[in-house]
């Protein structure tokens, strides 16, 4: 807003004449309206954190009696020891880790080369190339014929069907490909005549401009990949190759528990188990809320 | 290939394909890995179409049975409760969630601390990066009847309730609650598009307003809100497409006690092939999935049409 103290007020006859009532009005940080839309922000941002420091403090507690408290009454860590002692409990962890950081890599690999191919206007077919790509978003073949042609391919209980389905996002695609229009095309041209191939200027044009980009759409991958219930509970049946988490799904339905640690109850467990799920990213995410920010805004506010 | 002739007019030339097509050769070769993904993963199914005119119970061979499944779908009252329930869920939340959500942005936007203001966006985004699992999770602990069960304790302690309510075993409770759940979830998130409106909106404007002598409820009446129209269109328009899709957020909080009021298309289909044992009929519920990839098919052609007469342009 204006600094109103320097705005002079004067009459096309060249007159200065005082300012309306309104303008020199000061304006007070104070007033009623800041305190109450702060109250509704402390409210908000309470109703978010309170459900997650509750899980969190039932994590840490060992006694059998909860409730409403602010601090666990028996602190302690057998809740986590327990999951971190518990082959029942690493497998599906392991298994995470390892669908997320394999199809984070494809899936950003088929991202970049089709966004790539897609950018190049002249090319023959490319409109023919973005027609196939974008009638997947409109129309599918739905949950039952995607599970036979998975069972067909021996894509079904194959921690490779989690890690291959995912990656060809194209959603993840087209954000790659608006970001690789904003590349000068004279870079290219140049890179060209230099006597570049298109494979050499996509690792050494597109791929090193596109940093930023990068970094948003792996996260929306790897927050994809880490958080896949779908397809594991679709394509996954051998209990072995159960990601985390189907484990905690299955452990918040029955009683069906890992043996507990020290003075771990099975409530702590289950609590603990939540927070290990949520652990990896609520530890990065203040670091990367801009990537995530940023990746919503190259797709959304294209206008 | 365009070339520039002396009287400055613009001639394009194009050479015989043959010659185009091997120039980018190094290009078809980078577009094959993209296309064997898609035709294995969103093609292929779509053979599996066909499926919906047979009747196969996976062992033995697909009898021809025409258009007997969907006869049949239209037949049963739990497809009938599934499909409105999928419209009316996506629709609610759809609503719930943006109105909160402009809500939510307005007041952000009138915040003086920048720093409180980063803070509640940090915290407000937090729970889109929680998977339907652990979401499900938390609020399956949060609102348990039992004593570790913080509404319900809450409640009592009000002396609103006497004792413990299961709340997600309950279809008119589930329902409200599955809203309560979407908005936790889902709202912070979606300020962010509102927001990026709202600080592209020209200061100048709201400079004029103040020496027109407009206070703070006119500008944000007068100002703010309108700017927002646009951005609250396309949400809704972009969403819309998609309402068929619903499958996951119904799945994981559903119960056994609530599952035939509560299904969804995709949540009927799961239960009627992998929840049947023998008698799971893969035609019928490759039927049902076609009949929701058609709606979802019409809804998304009818979105981008009012997609391109409100912004100039479609969603896909």
């Amino acid at each position: 807003m204006a600094k109103n103290e320097n705005v002079k007020f004067i009459t096309p006859a060249g007159i200065e004449v005082p300012p309306p009532p309104h303008v020199n009005k000061p304006k007070s940080q104070y007033t009623a309206f800041n305190f109450v839309n702060g109250f509704i922000f402390i409210l908000v941002c309470l109703i978010i954190l309170i459900p997650l420091w509750k899980v969190l403090i039932d994590s840490l507690d060992l006694t059998s009696g909860y409730g409403m408290k602010l601090l666990p009454s028996k602190f302690g860590l057998d809740g986590y020891l327990s999951i971190f002692t518990n082959k029942s409990l690493l497998q599906p962890l392991w298994v995470s880790i390892y669908t997320t950081v394999a199809g984070t890599f494809i899936g950003l690999l088929l991202s970049t080369m089709g966004a790539y191919v897609l950018i190049q206007w002249d090319m023959p077919g490319r409109t023919l190339f973005a027609n196939i790509l974008l009638f997947t978003m409109i129309f599918s073949g739905g949950m039952i014929p995607s599970y036979l042609v998975m069972r067909a391919v021996g894509l079904t209980d194959n921690p490779l069907g989690p890690i291959l389905l995912p990656a060809i996002n194209v959603y993840n695609l087209v954000l790659m490909r608006n970001f690789f229009e904003g590349i000068p095309k004279s870079l290219f041209e140049s890179a060209d005549l230099d006597g570049c191939t298109p494979m050499g200027m996509f690792w050494r044009i597109a791929l090193p401009l596109s940093k930023a980009a990068l970094a948003s759409i792996g996260l929306m991958f790897a927050v994809a990949y880490w958080n896949d219930y779908t397809n594991f509970k679709l394509y996954i049946t051998n209990r072995n190759l159960y990601n985390f988490q189907m484990k905690l799904r299955d452990m918040m339905q029955s009683s069906d528990l890992p043996e507990a640690v020290g003075g771990a109850t099975e409530n702590t467990i289950r609590n603990a188990c939540i927070i290990t799920a949520i652990l990896p990213f609520m530890v990065l995410y203040p670091f990367l809320q801009k990537y995530f920010v940023k990746g919503i805004n190259i797709g959304a506010v294209k206008e | 290939m365009a070339s520039t002739t002396s009287n400055g007019t613009i001639q394009v030339t194009k050479k015989p394909l043959g010659q185009r097509m091997k120039k980018y050769w190094g290009f078809y070769l980078m577009f094959i890995p993209v296309l064997i993904f898609v035709a294995v993963f969103h093609y292929a199914p779509m053979f599996g179409i066909r499926y919906a005119f047979y009747s196969w119970k996976i062992i033995g061979d697909p009898q021809w049975v025409g258009l007997a499944n969907f006869e049949k779908l239209f037949s049963q009252s739990q497809f009938t409760v599934s499909f409105w329930n999928t419209i009316v869920f996506s629709v609610v939340k759809l609503v719930l969630n943006t109105g909160m959500a402009v809500l939510i942005s307005l007041l952000l936007n009138e915040m003086i601390s920048l720093k409180f203001k980063k803070l509640s966006q940090t915290i407000i985004y937090l729970p889109h990066f929680m998977s339907w699992v652990v979401t499900a999770s938390v609020f399956s602990l949060l609102l348990s009847p039992s004593e570790n069960g913080l509404v319900n304790q809450l409640l009592i302690k009000l002396h609103i309730i006497d004792k413990g309510v299961y709340y997600l075993a309950d279809k008119g409770h589930w329902r409200t609650w599955y809203y309560i759940i979407n908005l936790w979830r889902e709202t912070g998130w979606q300020t962010i598009i509102f927001m990026a409106t709202l600080t592209g909106i020209d200061p100048g404007i709201y400079e004029a307003a103040s020496i027109d002598g407009a206070g703070r409820w006119q500008k944000m009446w007068y100002v703010t809100f309108p700017a927002l129209g646009n951005t609250i269109i396309t949400v809704l328009i972009l969403n819309l497409a998609k309402i068929m899709n619903l499958f996951e957020s119904v799945f994981v909080l559903q119960n056994d006690s609530v599952r035939r009021a509560t299904n969804v298309l995709q949540t009927y289909v799961y239960y009627q092939t992998f929840n049947a044992g023998a008698s799971a009929d893969y035609g019928y519920t490759t039927a049902v999935g076609l009949f929701r990839s058609l709606v979802g098919l019409a809804l998304m052609l009818i979105c981008n049409y009012a997609s391109k007469k409100v912004r100039g342009r479609g969603i896909v």
